[in-house]
């Protein structure tokens, strides 16, 4: 009981609603303003959840997607609040995991879970690269998915250049953790896509949808493959400004928070 | 396997019919706008491109209209259209700070009632600063017209300020919170009440164990939706 109600104090409170603001903000402008195949709305979950907690983080995730649909009209978002829910609880338990803290590492230590990193990436990235649908030259699907996997290298590049400028192994692990949400959020999205709005969302995701059905896709297929091209690379790169965001912030200030000292671990030597 | 019109047309006419009664039409505009995008790519990709659809009506390029696809991007459309003016009347009649201080008198903890009213206010006001920083970027140089990839190369110099500022914030507030009793263990007396008469009581829960009934019979195969 003292677990739930301290993910609840005065200061997580207040800084539940700068997160959702956060991630509608950020995720309507990436959806609906550029039109990306990526989403960007759950920084604030994930921010809470290795924060404040599981709960905290789920709560966060579902008023979020809930609090999006009322307060700006024509959105597509408010049925996917479960999905937002599981986010914020996976970010919750990474964080208890200490999967944001800082490792600091030589040699095997370092460049092990480096590689792990980056077989995660390629094996997301891959099946876009090798499905025929994407390559239909009939929509701009090319465009998308040279920018995912611009997307995908970069992140690479990322989690490498990280690891090798400040021999610290935790990028990489962020970055599988992110990749594992991503797939189970793809997952709990499909069947919602598929039942509540026959898998089209009005999101710039929808070309993927058209693209995967004329590959001969049923509908249920092409929501979950759209899933599987946004989700993980979206899910990873939130993981890694969270990283960036926690990196930046003062440990004074983040000890403060229930799972703040958990998720940044001791200070370092 | 397509549906039949029953649901979407009695939901879009109970929708309709809220519309009429409280007359809010005109304000409901926006929302129906709003909502274009999403009708307009639910029409186009069903209708062209549904999966293992044969019925075809018409051929345009590489693409064929089929009736199936058609029949479900009108009813998808018509439920979707229909979802947008129910939260639209909802906004349009009910005021958010009556709302949540009824809420409160109801039981709604004081924390809840923070965390969603000051989310909702915080939206259009973290817009606004958004704005301010993408001025001040491009009064840097930063480059936010033009193609899509460029635009997305602003998104750093946006969203790192954005979240930045916020986090400040959140500080701040939790002082703010906490010099005025907010984690006191006391509950706060309301003291606007609103009017809320039997009829409307028993519709509310009429109403709400209609959605329970109708669900349960049409799951459970008692009540066959045509």
């Amino acid at each position: 009981m003292e677990w739930l109600s301290q993910q609840f104090g005065t200061r997580v409170i207040a800084l539940m609603p700068v997160a959702i603001a956060v991630n509608i903000v950020l995720g309507y402008t990436v959806a609906n303003v550029l039109k990306l195949p990526i989403y960007l709305d759950s920084i604030g979950t994930i921010l809470v959840g290795v924060l404040a907690g599981p709960i905290a983080g789920a709560l966060t995730g579902i008023l979020s997607s809930l609090i999006w649909q009322v307060a700006i009209p024509g959105q597509s978002i408010g049925p996917f609040a479960p999905v937002a829910g599981v986010i914020g609880l996976l970010a919750g338990v990474w964080g208890y995991l200490g999967v944001y803290r800082r490792r600091p590492a030589e040699g095997g230590n370092l460049w092990l879970p480096v590689v792990i990193a980056l077989g995660a990436i390629a094996l997301l990235v891959l099946p876009i690269i090798n499905n025929p649908a994407y390559n239909d030259p009939a929509f701009t699907v090319p465009w998308y998915s040279a920018a995912i996997i611009a997307v995908a290298v970069a992140l690479g590049v990322g989690v490498v250049g990280m690891a090798y400028l400040r021999r610290d192994a935790a990028p990489a692990w962020v970055a599988v953790a992110g990749a594992l949400t991503g797939v189970i959020a793809a997952i709990c999205s499909a069947p919602i896509a598929a039942i509540v709005y026959g898998g089209v969302t009005g999101a710039g995701t929808d070309i993927i949808v058209a693209a995967l059905r004329q590959g001969g896709a049923d509908v249920f297929n092409a929501a979950l493959g759209q899933g599987f091209f946004s989700d993980p690379i979206d899910k990873t790169i939130t993981s890694f400004v969270v990283f960036i965001i926690l990196a930046g912030m003062s440990r004074r200030l983040i000890a403060r928070f229930p799972m703040g000292e958990r998720a940044v671990g001791p200070e370092p030597a | 396997m397509i549906r039949g019109w029953t649901g979407p047309v009695s939901v879009f006419g109970a929708v309709l019919l809220t519309v009429v009664i409280t007359g809010v039409g005109r304000r409901l505009v926006s929302f129906v706008v709003a909502s274009l995008p999403l009708v307009i790519s639910i029409l186009l990709i069903n209708t062209f491109i549904y999966p293992d659809a044969t019925d075809a009506l018409a051929t345009v390029g590489p693409f064929t209209v089929t009736g199936t696809g058609l029949t479900v991007a009108l009813q998808a459309a018509l439920r979707v259209i229909a979802f947008a003016l129910a939260i639209g009347v909802f906004v349009a009649t009910t005021d958010l700070d009556d709302l949540l201080s009824d809420l409160e008198r109801r039981g709604l903890g004081r924390r809840a009632e923070f965390v969603i009213g000051s989310a909702i206010r915080m939206v259009p006001r973290m817009v606004e600063r958004a704005g301010e920083i993408v001025e001040a970027q491009r009064a840097r140089g930063l480059d936010t017209e033009g193609r899509p990839w460029r635009r997305a190369r602003g998104l750093v110099p946006l969203a790192g300020p954005m979240i930045g500022g916020a986090l400040n914030d959140v500080e701040e507030r939790t002082m703010a919170l906490e010099a005025r009793a907010f984690s006191a263990p006391a509950r706060r007396t309301p003291i606007r009440r609103f009017p809320d008469s039997a009829a409307q009581r028993a519709a509310r829960w009429g109403l709400g164990l209609l959605i329970v009934a109708l669900t349960v019979a049409t799951v459970g195969g008692w009540l066959n939706v045509p």
